[in-house]
């Protein structure tokens, strides 16, 4: 039983610790909604 | 100016029609060692094409070296020792790495060598410095391609899913197998989503150098799963004589100010076409005098982006950009 809830507690850590990470990276979170759209006339001046 | 095309592919055609169109050009010389075949294309063009039949580089302010890859380096080699700038199409490595080591030869005789100057590499490079220059601060560029032009390509892209992998990270080369890295990557519509892999491709060689401290370079290609599992084999069946709809994008990551931020900017065109009109236009600006400085390299590192895409898009090769936004932002 102390086992089971020993892994429990690391998965939930560890599970924390990564959506932390995922939220709060340096890198940044890339657009994963939008469309494509033309550059003209503004964008290249 | 006086412009001679090597090479009459299906990027050499489109290269030299482009020119043909352009009010700087006075004269535009064309070479294929096919028999009849610069005669044909000299003959559709006009009264501005001539075809050269000497067996030396032709004399001329600026070479246009669209041939197939690993014939172009003597060329150019060549073409420096005389003075003249070159601009070459070949996506091949070991052509790119050849090529940008005439650096310092080209800018002891005041020339230009444009390494790179196609689709992928080439537009990569352009849409590369554009989206970079929207940032504070550049961290990555990642870009994809898909889609092939002439058979030349379609050999190059069947032989770069063969090679190794090079990619920037953290300041140094890591060489990866190519067919590696899978990711999905999204494309102007029509095209939409491909799986694009690493592979040997001269992206980063030509992008590293143009963004002095940039942390992650990395450059993928889109396949199918027979791609990959005969990369390494001989290819099965001739090239088709010119591919489809093909497309680019590329992927700035970076801070503008204290905040992060990724600025994707991308093309839909048959890429023949596209990267005859990026060969063209980057023959103008180096004939012109119109680079950054004297010396080999890529697009992203001689040209300025803007005015390039203004051209391009004057000229029917358009821009786009993906606007959206983060599901966490």
């Amino acid at each position: 039983m102390t086992l089971l809830r020993r892994a429990l507690a690391a998965l939930g850590i560890a599970g924390l610790v990564a959506a932390v990470l995922r939220l709060r990276g340096s890198g940044g979170v890339p657009p994963q909604q939008g469309g494509w759209r033309e550059l003209s006339g503004p964008d290249l001046r | 100016m006086r412009v001679a095309v090597v090479g009459l592919g299906a990027v050499g055609i489109r290269a030299a029609r482009q020119l043909a169109s352009t009010s700087e050009v006075e004269a535009l010389l064309l070479r294929d060692p096919r028999a009849g075949r610069a005669d044909e294309v000299a003959a559709a063009i006009g009264a501005v094409a001539r075809v050269d039949h000497t067996t030396e580089l032709p004399d001329t302010d600026v070479v246009v070296l669209a041939g197939p890859c690993r014939t172009q380096v003597a060329l150019a080699r060549d073409a420096v020792s005389k003075g003249c700038h070159v601009v070459s199409v070949s996506d091949d490595v070991g052509d790119v790495k050849a090529l940008l080591e005439l650096g310092p030869e080209a800018e002891a005789r005041g020339v230009s060598v444009i390494a790179g100057a196609s689709f992928a590499p080439g537009l990569s490079c352009v849409l590369a410095a554009h989206a970079a220059g929207s940032l504070d601060r550049v961290e990555e560029i990642h870009s994809a391609a898909l889609g092939t032009g002439g058979p030349a390509c379609a050999v190059q892209h069947h032989a770069a899913l063969g090679g190794r992998a090079i990619e920037w990270r953290d300041g140094g080369w890591l060489h990866t197998p190519s067919g590696s890295g899978r990711e999905l990557c999204w494309f102007p519509e029509p095209v939409g989503a491909a799986d694009c892999y690493r592979g040997a491709l001269p992206g980063p060689l030509l992008l590293v150098p143009a963004f002095p401290g940039i942390a992650r370079v990395t450059a993928r290609v889109a396949a199918t799963r027979r791609d990959r599992l005969t990369g390494h084999l001989p290819m099965l069946r001739p090239p088709h004589p010119e591919g489809g709809v093909g497309a680019v994008r590329v992927e700035a990551r970076g801070w503008r100010g204290s905040v992060s931020d990724t600025v994707v900017l991308g093309v839909m065109d048959r890429p023949a076409v596209a990267a005859g009109a990026v060969a063209a236009l980057a023959a103008v600006s180096a004939g012109s005098g119109s680079v950054r400085r004297r010396g080999a390299g890529g697009l992203a590192e001689l040209i300025e982006p803007l005015s390039f895409l203004h051209e391009l898009a004057r000229r029917g090769v358009k821009a786009a950009v993906f606007e959206g936004r983060s599901l966490f932002a």
